[in-house]
């Protein structure tokens, strides 16, 4: 012990100019990014921060109110329905393209032939632009000339309050389900097949080895993907302004294209950002659960 | 204040600046000198930003805007980029926030661009109206709804008015008449309903405004000017009974089946397809703007597969109190100067050129129909020969209703910002029968106060004969 210290007190000079050399090149590596952040991350954040205490039509000065925007959105109900549309959203969004990613990434690792041709098929509408997706499900979807149409269906699927919002969240998880595929089938491959070897020596069905086997070796994927899913859903806007705008009369709107509503065609830009950072604040806690979930080690168990 | 502005003088007018200008007088024009007035002769780069679409109209406005203004004035470079509607605007209004963007401003209509001003992001045209006589050579109606506090903020782009778009093979074929009333219009959409054919074509998929083109007709032509004029300037509310019966009366056209083919397909089918059936004969009537013109000629003709052929007619008078034929007057979009840009001057000479030229004015509109229907004064006989009849007609009609004073107002121009934005978000809400009509016009009258206390109203054109 006392050896010990006796030879880092001797050796410690040296060492400690080594790792301040590096820690300052790891700096200098690190400064010009971080120069870049606080330019376009942290400036416009702190301005967002301003700017929610204010009454501000997104052009010219601003009016200090306080807090008056976060109360008002506690009271909006547009507000309230288009945050029971995001919740709508992610139940919708975190389970049927998960459910078929899953499916179709188990039944692909199955598969020896073709596996190549139709991982590149999965992908493909996550590869195509939404503007472009939403547009061609715009005319798939319309009443008078669609799919549905050709088959003595003439439901105004997009039209309708009742079923615009399911409608845009099923182009959305057809777009998005081959990538999740592609994604879990890349976990799976990373599975011991010892591991199901033995599972099938103990007599375990297929059935059996997908939750006893293959659910577990993906965990930590599968958490990844959620936690994804659940930002997405707040961030979800794309589809949704392309297809419907939010309507008809918000029935398919959700929080970002309200703040976009309110920002451009409202001038209430403060309201927005006040919007804004609400659903940060929101995304901020479900990060914060999420690793706190990670340091107690629930990826692994 | 005196005294910074004294000795600024005084530094403008020092030796050592006289000595630098004479010795390169150069200099000082590029930077766009300006004369006492504050409006000077300009060159240099000029940015422009524009949401003409298409690869022909494009070509047009390089070809027969941009490069003969270059070629008229060698010292100023005409840059112009094209956007989408929509991205123009919210890219725009972004840009001016960050004090950059183009140095000509193509604003949305008269209404929103007013909120840019509000806001001192558009610089004050005044100085140029009056160097280049701005005011003599554009209508006076239309100049005054870019003026507020005395200054002009913008100028006027597009004359716009509502009209009723027809299959004219179809009618011919039914043997149906234009109509000029109500009742005529009503018999004519039930027969064509009960035939299977959409009376009116109409949606908001692609354009999500559109609902306040319906409300545009519906308010005039049901309404009638008189009421419009008396509740924007303050007189009568938007909760009058003849406002509310114009919202009922355009849901009971939706829920007959003849607009659109109901609410749900309103919402639902793109204007394309509209178009396409428009041309096909399955869609009778389309109530549209004059904007429309340039682009109705597509679902026609050879081109779409069919012999059909459209024309245009009045909106037929929804109530016997209102006359018939009535145009509403409107503008569709401005072109000002942003407060930010370093080259006003040559911005100016660019807007001079463009509106000052009366001969190339009216070519233009007999080129292209509608789009560059700028608001000047001129008689039907200076209109060139070589123009569509159903544009020439457009613009003599709309002469004539001027001069008689048998005009009325879009909501786009001569309504608040956030009011018009009601207009169609609320009218949603209407048709989806989440409110009803008379709550709609309630809630239209609270923004529309709130918003005139404010002054942000353009000023409404007097009624009667108007130049």
């Amino acid at each position: 012990m006392t050896t010990a210290v006796a030879g880092t007190a001797v050796r410690a000079p040296g060492a400690a100019r080594a790792r301040r050399r590096s820690a300052v090149i790891g700096w200098a590596f690190l400064a010009p990014l971080l120069v870049l952040n606080l330019v376009v991350v942290l400036g416009p954040s702190i301005a967002t921060v301003y700017y929610s205490l204010t009454d501000w039509s997104g052009l010219g000065p601003a009016e200090f109110i306080g807090l008056e925007n976060y109360t008002k959105a506690f009271t909006d109900p547009d507000v309230h329905q288009a945050l029971l549309h995001n919740v709508i959203w992610f139940v919708l969004f975190g389970s049927v393209p998960m459910a078929m990613g899953l499916l179709g990434a188990y039944l692909l690792s199955q598969v020896r032939r073709f596996q190549v041709l139709f991982r590149a098929l999965y992908f493909i509408p996550y590869v195509v632009a939404s503007v472009v997706n939403a547009a061609v499900w715009k005319m798939l979807l319309s009443p008078t000339s669609g799919i549905g149409h050709q088959f003595g269906i003439d439901h105004s699927w997009l039209g309708d309050t009742a079923t615009s919002l399911f409608s845009v969240n099923f182009v959305v998880d057809w777009h998005f389900w081959g990538f999740l595929a592609v994604i879990f089938l890349a976990a799976m491959q990373g599975i011991d097949p010892q591991l199901y070897d033995a599972a099938s020596v103990d007599g375990a069905g297929r059935w059996q080895q997908f939750l006893s086997v293959t659910l577990p070796g993906i965990r930590p994927t599968m958490i990844f993907v959620i936690l994804m899913t659940v930002i997405w859903t707040l961030k979800a806007f794309d589809y949704i302004f392309i297809m419907t705008q939010g309507g008809p009369a918000g029935s398919s709107e959700v929080v970002s294209t309200l703040m976009y509503k309110q920002a451009f065609n409202e001038y209430s830009a403060g309201y927005a950002a006040a919007l804004g950072l609400s659903m940060t604040a929101i995304t901020a806690v479900i990060l914060a659960v999420y690793q706190y979930l990670r340091k107690k080690g629930w990826e692994d168990e | 204040m005196t005294a910074r502005s004294f000795s600024r003088r005084r530094f403008l007018t020092g030796a050592s600046l006289s000595a630098a200008a004479i010795a390169a007088p150069g200099v000082l024009t590029a930077c766009g000198g300006s004369d006492d007035s504050g409006a000077g002769s300009g060159s240099g780069k000029v940015d422009l930003w524009l949401d003409i679409q298409g690869d022909a109209n494009q070509k047009y406005f390089n070809e027969q805007v941009a490069a003969l203004f270059e070629k008229a004035n060698p010292s100023v470079d005409l840059n112009t980029t094209y956007y989408k509607g929509d991205d123009l605007r919210r890219l725009v209004q972004t840009a001016l926030q960050a004090r950059s963007g183009p140095d000509v401003v193509r604003g949305p209509s008269a209404t929103q661009t007013l909120a840019w001003s509000k806001a001192h992001a558009l610089a004050d045209l005044t100085p140029y109206a009056d160097k280049y006589g701005w005011k003599d050579k554009l209508s006076a109606w239309a100049m005054n709804a870019f003026t507020t506090d005395d200054k002009l903020f913008a100028l006027p782009m597009r004359v716009d008015t509502m009209m009723l778009y027809f299959n004219k093979t179809l009618f011919a074929s039914k043997g149906w008449k234009q109509p000029t009333n109500r009742d005529e219009l009503e018999a004519l959409a039930a027969e064509a309903h009960g035939q299977g054919i959409t009376a009116f074509g109409s949606s908001n998929v692609d354009w999500k405004a559109a609902g306040e083109w319906l409300m545009t007709v519906f308010w005039n032509h049901y309404s009638g000017p008189d009421a419009l004029h008396q509740a924007l300037s303050g007189d009568i509310k938007f909760t009058d009974p003849v406002f509310v019966e114009a919202v009922e009366l355009v849901q009971s056209y939706f829920d007959k089946g003849w607009l659109a083919g109901g609410v749900d397909k309103y919402f639902a089918v793109p204007s394309q397809e509209i178009g396409a059936n428009f041309g096909k004969g399955k869609v009778a009537m389309i109530p549209q703007g004059g904007w429309f013109m340039s682009q109705v000629g597509q679902y026609f003709g050879a081109k779409a597969k069919n012999d059909n052929e459209w024309d245009w007619m009045p909106i037929p008078a929804l109530r016997n109190e209102v006359k018939y034929p009535l145009f509403e007057l409107g503008i569709g979009g401005s072109l000002g100067i942003n407060e930010a840009s370093k080259n006003k001057d040559a911005a100016a000479t660019f807007m001079n050129w463009y509106y000052g030229d009366r001969g190339a004015a009216l070519q233009r509109m007999a080129d292209v129909p509608a789009t560059y229907n700028i608001p000047i004064d001129f008689a039907d006989a200076d209109i060139p020969k070589k123009i569509d009849p159903r544009s020439a007609r457009v613009l003599t009609s709309l002469n004539k209703a001027v001069s008689t004073g048998d005009y009325g107002y879009v909501t786009w121009t001569w309504w608040p910002p956030k009011t018009d934005v009601y207009v169609y978000e609320g009218l949603e809400q209407v048709l989806t029968k989440k409110i009803k009509a008379a709550d709609y016009c309630k809630e239209l009258d609270r923004l529309f106060t709130e918003e005139k206390a404010d002054g942000t109203i353009p000023a409404l054109p007097a009624q009667g004969p108007a130049k």
